[in-house]
């Protein structure tokens, strides 16, 4: 498994300023290279925020079409990235809250995870136990230091950045960082990594 | 060097967790048409919106209003009964003969059917060049209603909008999206930032 050096992708895969215009103003084409850029960025951060990864896809869909309708009130001054990530964390937390609500649904953070599939090759098994190892640990860090954690160390935004779109002081965020990744640190410093 | 860095465990899960989803053609295009299925594009010039856009809130306070406004039909018909008095006859009009002038008027029939009513914003404001109101009245565009500037830079605009709840800002100069500082405001759940709220129409 290569290790890739921390960065912050946020910044490396802007749109240009003339795509967000025309998207504005209700270009489709436009709004379709915007989902071109950021959907897979989102299902990423949708499945690892999600009580329910199988939820992903259709929450991300409804993050997107929440963003077309609000396209006209975007000030370019805002950063597209945080605006659009800043749906998405809202409409996560909003899936979390009505799925913990639904007694009829057994689904849990766990069982979600362990749904991998068998597999004969030795290697490609070890990065599965792996991979579901860090999403199980993952799962474990409370919903408000996920989100944060996410933010800034998977989607790269800076502490500021996580503070305008969030509203929470830098201190704060810094210490639900440290957090969270001293529980998947605990957590997986017994796993095979 | 962040603790991340440092610490092998925690790079190889922020490896792991950074691999991207393979890229989905079929998602996005389903993402595309829903997302056009639920917007119509704003249309510089077009008519002040006179359907709200956000159902389920909207249509709460229809309904409320609604009700209220026959409510209120109903007790003005009685105290017309009462009284002897024109209900429908508005406050302005002249004194019936009779002397005693009409206390309620009657709810007039665009109000009862949700129709719009003219509502005037105001925002102090001797900087800016040029505002505008946007809100969910007008699909947040600012070149539906350019508000005008008083000597003393006070401006001010009238637009009609449908009776309910409604969210929405000043745009200052094309640019800076501000708060009614009159108004309650409440959280958008599009922006994820805080709108100023107006109830018009309500009994």
């Amino acid at each position: 498994m290569s290790s890739v050096p921390l960065q912050f992708p946020a910044q490396a895969a802007g749109l240009d300023s003339r795509t967000l215009s025309r998207a504005k103003l209700g270009d489709i084409d436009a709004f379709t290279a915007i989902v071109e850029a950021y959907h897979a960025r989102c299902v990423r951060f949708a499945r690892a925020m999600l009580r329910n990864p199988d939820d992903a896809e259709d929450m991300v869909q409804e993050t997107f079409v929440r963003l077309y309708r609000a396209l006209p009130r975007y000030e370019e001054r805002q950063r597209f990235e945080a605006w659009l990530f800043q749906i998405l964390g809202n409409c996560c937390r909003t899936a979390n809250t009505a799925f913990q609500r639904q007694a009829s649904r057994t689904t849990r953070d766990e069982e979600a995870v362990e749904r991998v599939p068998s597999l004969d090759d030795p290697a490609a098994q070890f990065d599965h136990e792996w991979s579901d190892a860090v999403r199980r640990a993952l799962a474990d860090v409370p919903e408000y230091n996920r989100e944060i954690f996410l933010l800034h160390y998977i989607e790269g935004f800076s502490y500021e950045e996580v503070e305008r779109m969030t509203g929470v002081k830098q201190s704060a965020l810094k210490m639900r960082v440290k957090r969270a990744s001293d529980q998947l640190r605990a957590r997986l410093s017994g796993e095979r990594p | 060097m962040t603790d991340a860095e440092r610490d092998p465990v925690l790079r190889r899960a922020l490896d792991e967790l950074r691999k991207l989803p393979a890229a989905d053609a079929a998602a996005m295009r389903r993402v595309v048409v829903a997302a056009a299925a639920a917007r119509v594009a704003p249309i510089d010039g077009e008519p002040i919106m006179l359907r709200p856009r956000r159902g389920r809130s909207i249509r709460m306070w229809m309904v409320a209003g609604i009700a209220a406004a026959s409510a209120f039909v109903g007790f003005s018909l009685r105290a017309a009964w009462t009284s002897r008095v024109d209900v429908a006859q508005p406050l302005a009009s002249p004194t019936p003969a009779g002397g005693a002038r009409p206390i309620l008027r009657a709810v007039s029939a665009p109000e009862l059917e949700g129709a719009a009513i003219p509502h005037q914003f105001v925002l102090e404001n001797t900087g800016a060049h040029r505002i505008s109101i946007v809100g969910d009245f007008n699909r947040w565009n600012p070149a539906s209603a350019p508000m005008r500037r008083s000597s003393d830079g006070l401006w001010s605009v009238t637009i009609p909008i449908v009776p309910g709840r409604h969210m929405y800002a000043f745009m200052v100069d094309d640019s800076l999206l501000t708060l009614d500082p009159t108004a309650p405001k409440a959280r958008d759940p599009d922006l994820g930032t805080d709108g100023s709220i107006i109830i018009v129409g309500r009994p």
